[in-house]
């Protein structure tokens, strides 16, 4: 079964769009049936819309591979309502740890302290390196997961064991604490020391008690206003 | 650079991390350069989205939580130093543009959790229609740039207008960078030290100062 070019454009093109009207309520719900629909045949829009309209969240990359394995179910034929929201239920939750633990919590950070300390120390090489090599990865995600979610249906759930996933993440572990370490090098021989050693304590005592992202930024404001009144 | 056309630029940008595609570009040091490059300085621009990016590097939307918006801060950011610098010190400059940034990044969290609320009703209209599926979804670009626009907006106005006094606390970029390396560590850490990882961050190190030496 294949799922064809301009059908495959159509569903990638939507697939972009899948946070655009996120609500507390329904999450991705909208985005998730917008995607569907740009990949159904005309038939299959009603049955989708009745089975699909409930809650949806899942991590926007990873969506993709929902998608695909959801649209292969349809066409097929043989969709079982019950069976299909089950399906979601579960393909929604894993795909959304896995892509917040490999994109938010570690492909991206790495990254970005990568293109810091480029951009610093090289110029526009860090932005632009950034923006290349991370929408390689973004977009591959994106592409392979509606070719292989509808390549492998349901089946789709396993695919969370390739080492796109495992082994991308442990590489970018590394890289990451690699240029956590270099991070030392943005600083000056004649940079005040003393200063930036209780300030990195403070904040990652801050982190690991888990304060509220909102009091950490206005800790930052605290001891900015400190350093420059002093 | 108009502060206008610059408030619509920076919604824009900021609509790559709320309602379209996330490719990064939203990313402060990202944004930073693009407004940099606006302003015909690219270094200064890279430089403070760099600093700014160190801050927020965690910022992990998982789930429903709603993070400082570390994407306007970017744009703010470096948009107000560079809309300040034109008639102020650039010490006073870059004081005033991170006091605004980190400000108008807890604003910003604020008003997401507002807009995605407001989107409940979207929702809402959509299960009485919904034959109008296209419409109400992609109708959500809507609070979604508003929301940028009506945060960056006033905020430009007032870099655009104000004179500092001259008793106001200057920021070197010496200071700044104290502030972002000493964030930026503390997030990396947090984020990357495990007990595998140890040995990387101490080779990182050792790299580090080996660069800073020589």
């Amino acid at each position: 079964m294949r799922l064809g070019f301009a059908r495959f454009l159509k569903i990638l093109f939507a697939n972009l769009f899948i946070q655009t009207s996120w609500s507390f309520f329904s999450m991705q719900s909208m985005g998730f049936l917008y995607s569907l629909f740009a990949g159904a045949k005309k038939d299959q829009r009603d049955e989708i819309i009745k089975t699909h309209k409930g809650f949806f969240n899942t991590h926007p990359y990873m969506s993709s591979y929902i998608i695909g394995a959801t649209l292969r179910a349809y066409d097929e034929g043989n969709v079982f309502p019950e069976e299909t929201r089950n399906f979601i239920t579960v393909a929604q939750t894993s795909f959304a740890s896995t892509g917040d633990l490999l994109f938010w919590q570690t492909l991206r950070p790495a990254m970005l302290l990568i293109a810091a300390i480029l951009a610093v120390k090289c110029g526009v090489i860090g932005p632009l390196a950034f923006i290349i090599a991370y929408n390689v990865i973004h977009l591959f995600h994106r592409i392979r997961g509606i070719i292989d979610g509808y390549q492998m249906g349901r089946d789709i759930i396993y695919i969370l064991k390739a080492k796109r996933f495992t082994m991308v993440r442990h590489i970018f572990e590394m890289l990451g604490a690699f240029f956590t370490g270099l991070l030392i090098s943005l600083a000056s021989l004649e940079m005040n020391y003393l200063l930036l050693i209780p300030i990195t304590m403070l904040f990652v005592l801050l982190l690991i008690r888990r304060f509220p992202s909102v009091l950490i930024i206005l800790a930052v404001l605290l001891v900015f206003a400190i350093m420059v009144m002093v | 650079m108009n502060f206008i056309l610059l408030s619509v630029i920076g919604s824009v940008i900021i609509l790559d991390k709320y309602a379209f595609g996330e490719f990064g570009i939203s990313q402060p040091i990202i944004a930073g350069a693009i407004i940099g490059a606006l302003f015909g300085d690219l270094q200064t621009g890279i430089f403070i989205g760099a600093m700014l990016q160190l801050i927020f590097l965690v910022g992990l939307p998982i789930g429903r939580d709603i993070p400082p918006d570390g994407q306007a801060a970017g744009v703010i950011g470096t948009g107000s130093y560079f809309l300040l610098r034109v008639a102020n010190h650039a010490g006073h400059a870059l004081c005033l543009a991170l006091i605004l940034a980190l400000i108008s990044a807890i604003i910003g969290g604020a008003l997401e959790t507002f807009v995605r609320r407001h989107n409940e009703k979207l929702y809402h209209l959509f299960m009485k229609k919904q034959k109008n599926l296209y419409l109400y979804h992609l109708f959500g670009f809507i609070p979604a740039f508003l929301r940028s626009f009506c945060l960056i907006l006033p905020i430009f106005i007032l870099a655009n207008y104000i004179t500092i006094p001259a008793q106001f606390p200057q920021l070197n970029k010496e200071l700044l960078t104290i502030i972002g390396l000493s964030v930026g560590f503390a997030n990396s850490i947090y984020l990357f030290l495990k007990k595998t990882t140890v040995v990387y961050i101490i080779t990182g190190a050792l790299c580090g100062l080996a660069l800073l030496v020589f």
